[in-house]
């Protein structure tokens, strides 16, 4: 059984939406003239330091303190009847059959036609940012649970998926989605996408249909995706009637099956490497001129290697950093040091807030843009020439990158949610070493390999915003 | 800031309103209104090739919007030989392997009657191959010199936009005469900054000038001041080509190593393409020379018909969307899209053109034509079209910065531009 976010979650979040997607729209190369203009070194060093002392505060800080900044508050709220999802995901599931439609049938435009716009603006970019600072809408908004409680009555027992599948599924899927988001030549092809979606939502469905919702929370990416995600959020993502420290649940919901811990390593890594990819840097390793660029279809192999090394690197560097963490905090005590495994499976859910914080910088200047190309293509769904709330009127403007003003302020902003979120990360990461270690001293010193980690990530991460991108 | 669009501009809604409008078609649906059925009797197709999406999506954006005013005027005037005019864009990715399939695209499911748009020298020699095979009018607006070259084919014409050799080569009898004659060229390390790097050459030695330094810049490079002490003393014209997302550091490092006291400065706008010339770090421009396709500043003497292109695409008198102030246009290069829909039409309608098998009839109807006036068709200014070459030659501007504008201080004539036919591509066969 899905665990769902109270009413007033969902209430608190609606109004968001449309003001986050009525900001003002796309990384070209004349934003990045004016941030190498910047002094970013400067700011980096600013992060950086930032970072440090928070590991030092933290470490610092008696330990009931932090186990109260942990410890989330009942609600006390009701959560909503059945019904209600089940009449929001049925909507959704409306919805996406005339997105669907709209991809196969209207403009050939990417930035016309509805299908890639929400697909990848609204959905991708959009949704899983709203999901990690309010909690989990996926709950309510996936396109499956509605129809399956539509047709349960007519359905049988489901049969039980074996415990031993884990989330394994449910990380390939999201791999395959990985792949195809960052190597396919054409991901915003309406019909293309049409099909890779169409596709998608018919074989979940399918799932859904046959084993029930367990099937989401093993084999369905998204779903398993957004309940960590909504993990960082102040409300959690199953146990959404309480209210507490953005990232609470990170620590309440921990440890995580190995498959789910290993989803969430993945999580960050794709994002990283998703940043790393347009630098001059990688262009470099593969010996192609960034200014000459020779599109997405030359440079399919070499993204899924990035993607694939990047994946395998991050789990290695982790598993070494809570190894050697591991190492310093039961130096010379005969008891015996927890199992890495198990230190993994606590541990791997704490990188989310920094994919969360990589994904929200990462997307946000395309969001802006392409957030303006979205709401014009809702004003005209169907391409007939309506104008729904006089939005189809919408004539998008990038004129936000081209001025040093509005450039240091988005580009403070991504590099202040970049730093924020491994701070979240440094504070969540020291409250389970608390509870794993068992003693202040041993969890300050099992997080010395991974503080460090987390200042090397920061600068990683403030390197790739301030470096010149193709 | 204001996202609504004046009533008097046009908007793809607009334009689509039109034309459902006008041809009683109602819905558009491009994936399904493909096959025979719809034509010599529906609206005339014309595929746009854009780079919607890849490094070429901000010349896209501004290709896209004059399209669609180009076309909505096309359709106010009446269409081409009494038919609207539907257009269906199809994103590229700035991909070459991309471009040639959407040129199948266009060929095989949409059947359009012709192809236009595509900008980047890359994408434009990896598609044209395709478009000659699938015997597909293909009309690009790339400035390359890969058509006037003989590097394409019979169905490949670049009627709306000037190449950058006619370019360059145009440059030198000003520069020589009037900024200097020893010149030091600086430019990127690749096709773009060799194109320059040759062309220019030659042109100022016949000139009676001299490049006597030639610097070549990595292209992924972000600081040059290494690069500067390189320029000898004697230089009285740096030549500079730069693009990428280091070009504004490079002006302010090379305004800052010369202090106001260096050689003149002339450089090519595709540095500083939909960049405001005010941006901070670009004051050390100011007196110094660009070339311009188009001037991006509206000038004293601009021609009623710039007036009336400059309202229909939505532009104001200093180059940025009358939306937002801040938001430059790639003035000095969009007009080819404009004018080479003017072209299209005045082709088809010579032509008699009424459906896929007048293909071949359009390119003779094309190559057949010459002298192109100053006009609404034509308001970047007079042209001369060579058929032999498929190549258009205009005029081109000298712009010189002051009080942070371009003012316009050099107008070539058409002659400065041409050089000897390198191709024939009238006796190929279709």
């Amino acid at each position: 059984m899905l665990q769902l976010p109270p009413t007033w979650a969902i209430l608190a979040a609606a109004p968001l939406l449309p003001m986050i997607l009525a900001l003002p729209a796309a990384a070209h190369v004349s934003e990045q003239s004016f941030v190498l203009l910047l002094p970013t070194g400067h700011y980096i060093t600013s992060g950086v330091i930032a970072v440090l002392a928070s590991i030092l505060l933290i470490s610092a800080t008696p330990a009931r303190v932090v186990e109260a900044l942990f410890r989330p508050l009942p609600l006390g709220l009701p959560t909503l009847p059945d019904w209600v999802r089940t009449a929001i995901s049925t909507i959704s599931a409306i919805g996406l059959l005339m997105l669907l439609y709209i991809g196969w049938s209207g403009p050939r435009d990417p930035l016309v036609n509805l299908l890639p716009l929400v697909i990848w603006v609204g959905f991708w970019i959009g949704l899983f940012s709203l999901i990690g600072l309010v909690g989990n809408l996926w709950a309510y908004l996936n396109p499956w649970i509605g129809p399956y409680a539509l047709l349960r009555g007519r359905l049988g027992q489901p049969p039980a998926l074996p415990e031993s599948l884990g989330t394994w599924p449910a990380l390939a899927v999201f791999v395959l989605f990985f792949g195809f988001y960052m190597a396919d030549p054409a991901p915003s092809d309406p019909d293309r996408l049409a099909v890779v979606v169409a596709t998608y939502a018919g074989l979940t469905l399918c799932g859904v249909l046959i084993f029930g919702p367990t099937w989401l929370q093993r084999c369905e990416a998204f779903t398993v995706l957004f309940d960590l995600i909504a993990r960082t959020s102040p409300f959690g993502a199953t146990r959404a009637d309480h209210l507490g420290f953005p990232g609470w649940a990170l620590f309440k919901d921990a440890p995580v099956r190995l498959s789910t811990a290993i989803f969430a390593v993945f999580v960050l890594a794709a994002g990283s490497f998703d940043g790393l990819k347009e630098t001059f840097w990688w262009f470099a390793r593969l010996g192609i001129n960034p200014l000459e660029h020779p599109g997405r279809t030359a440079l399919v192999g070499s993204t899924l290697i990035g993607l694939s090394v990047s994946f395998l690197a991050l789990l290695l560097a982790l598993a070494v950093v809570l190894w050697a963490g591991r190492a310093i905090a039961c130096m010379g005590e005969a008891q015996p040091k927890p199992a890495l495994r198990r230190l993994f499976c606590w541990f791997a859910p704490t990188l989310l807030p920094i994919a969360l914080g990589y994904h929200i910088s990462h997307f946000l200047v395309t969001f802006m843009i392409d957030g303006q190309y979205l709401l014009a293509a809702i004003g005209d769904p169907f391409a007939r020439g309506d104008n729904f709330l006089n939005l189809a009127d919408i004539r998008v403007t990038t004129g936000f990158l081209t001025s040093m003003g509005s450039v240091r302020v988005i580009w403070l902003t991504q590099a202040g949610v970049v730093v924020v979120s491994h701070i979240l990360a440094v504070l969540v990461s020291h409250r389970i070493a608390l509870h794993v270690f068992e003693t202040p001293r041993r969890a300050a010193l099992s997080q010395i390999p991974l503080g460090a980690f987390m200042i090397l990530y920061t600068l990683f991460g403030l390197w790739l915003l301030a470096s010149p991108r193709a | 800031m204001s996202n609504r669009v004046s009533k008097s501009t046009i908007t793809r809604r607009t334009a689509l309103k039109t034309l459902a409008g006008s041809t009683g078609a109602g819905l558009l649906l491009p994936g399904l209104a493909g096959g025979a059925f719809a034509q010599e009797s529906g609206p005339i197709k014309l595929g746009f090739q854009v780079h919607r999406t890849g490094i070429g999506s901000a010349y896209g954006r501004w290709y896209e919007r004059v399209a669609t005013a180009a076309i909505a005027r096309i359709n106010d005037m009446g269409g081409i030989n009494g038919r609207q005019v539907e257009m269906i864009a199809e994103d590229d990715g700035t991909d070459p392997r991309r471009g040639a399939e959407v040129v199948e695209r266009f060929a095989n499911l949409h059947n359009v009657d012709a192809v236009f748009g595509p900008l980047f020298s890359h994408v434009v020699i990896g598609a044209a191959p395709r478009a000659g095979e699938l015997k597909m009018p293909y009309f690009v607006v790339s400035e390359g010199h890969h058509v006037a070259s003989g590097a394409l084919n019979r169905y490949t014409l670049q009627p709306g936009i000037t190449d950058v050799k006619s370019q360059v080569i145009s440059m030198a009898p000003y520069v020589a005469e009037n900024v200097g004659k020893k010149v030091t060229m600086i430019f990127p390390d690749f096709a773009f900054g060799h194109d320059h790097r040759d062309f220019f050459t030659d042109a100022i030695a016949a000139q009676g000038g001299e490049v006597i330094q030639q610097i070549a810049v990595p292209p992924t490079e972000t600081t040059f001041t290494r690069y500067f002490p390189s320029i000898p003393r004697e230089t009285e014209v740096v030549y500079h080509v730069m693009v990428g997302p280091g070009v504004l550091t490079f002006v302010r490092e090379m305004g800052e190593f010369f202090g106001g006291q260096g050689p003149a400065l002339f450089g090519f706008i595709d540095s500083l393409e939909a960049v405001d010339i005010a941006s901070p770090g670009l004051e050390f421009l100011e007196d110094s020379y660009f070339w311009e396709g188009m001037p991006r500043y509206a000038q004293p003497d601009q021609t009623p018909h710039e007036a009336a292109y400059r309202a229909a695409v939505g532009v104001d008198e200093n180059g940025a969307s009358i939306d937002d102030p801040r938001d430059v246009s790639t003035y000095a290069h969009m007009f080819g899209v404009w004018e080479t829909l003017a072209v299209m039409k005045a082709g088809m309608e010579a032509a008699g053109y009424q459906g896929p098998d007048d293909r071949q009839s359009l390119i003779e109807a094309v190559e057949a034509m010459s002298d192109m006036p100053l006009s609404d068709d034509h308001p970047q200014g007079d042209k001369v079209f060579n058929g032999r070459t498929h190549q258009v030659f205009g005029k081109q501007s000298i712009s010189r910065v002051q009080d942070g504008k371009l003012v316009r201080v050099h107008q070539t004539s058409i002659e400065d531009t041409l050089y000897e036919d390198e191709v024939d591509y009238t006796a190929q066969s279709f």
